[in-house]
């Protein structure tokens, strides 16, 4: 099994009062093509 | 309006939400309101100019924390009751063109930790019995926005199907003694695919 990747969550708050979650990670590889293959 | 409703016909509730009929529905590319904020550019759901995986509570819920009391209870045979609840929107990464299918391993063993996160957080609230998380793709299932996204109910309910499940996992493990799902799972790894 691997390791979980560091994730980090911010939680912000939008003008109209909804929540929005920011979540990012350090240990994604570069994928210079993502999305562009299909 | 998030309200429940009792259909003795199926026996189960029906969440009626009259005002996703006004939703975002197929807007060009270029006015995508799930793309991230450029600067200067018109403002999307997302304020920052770029994201990796992004949630928030859905703009056009079909259940809400704080959603009313009906102001009819309805009748003994059609009863109503609150849509409380949470639907959230899970946007899969900034890149308007980009599908889960062609995305790194990587970004979605990503996405699973925050499937994971959001399943955690939601069903540990009080008026939850049920998170569902999934993915609707393609016009013709409904999908009004074509940008890699996905969803998350959390239901007050258990709703019919994984009702459905969990006893039928319950009867495995009645009649068996065994866990329905291990079992599955050892069965297929030791049975040829044709």
């Amino acid at each position: 099994l691997q390791d979980e990747p560091a994730m980090k969550k911010e939680r912000e708050t939008k003008d109209d009062g909804r929540y929005i979650i920011f979540f990012s990670f350090e240990d994604e590889e570069p994928a210079p093509d993502e999305g562009r293959r299909g | 309006l998030n309200q429940l409703r009792w259909d003795p016909t199926l026996g189960e509730w029906v969440a009626y939400a009259t005002h996703r009929q006004d939703r975002t529905f197929l807007p060009p590319a270029e006015y995508c309101p799930l793309d991230p904020t450029k600067p200067g550019g018109f403002p999307t759901e997302v304020p920052r100019p770029s994201y990796d995986i992004v949630v928030f509570e859905n703009k056009f819920p079909s259940l809400a924390p704080d959603a009313p009391e009906p102001e009819g209870e309805g009748s003994t045979l059609t009863p109503a009751a609150a849509g409380r609840g949470v639907c959230e929107v899970v946007l899969y990464s900034d890149d308007h063109n980009s599908t889960l299918a062609t995305m790194p391993e990587g970004r979605i063993r990503n996405l699973v930790e925050v499937w994971a996160d959001r399943y955690e957080e939601l069903g540990a609230l009080p008026f939850v019995e049920y998170v569902f998380v999934f993915e609707n793709k393609g016009e013709a299932i409904g999908v009004t926005l074509h940008h890699p996204h996905g969803q998350i109910y959390a239901y007050p309910f258990v709703p019919p199907r994984p009702k459905k499940e969990l006893e039928a996992a319950r009867n495995h493990r009645r009649e068996t003694g065994n866990c329905l799902h291990c079992d599955l799972l050892a069965e297929s790894s030791t049975t040829a695919v044709a």
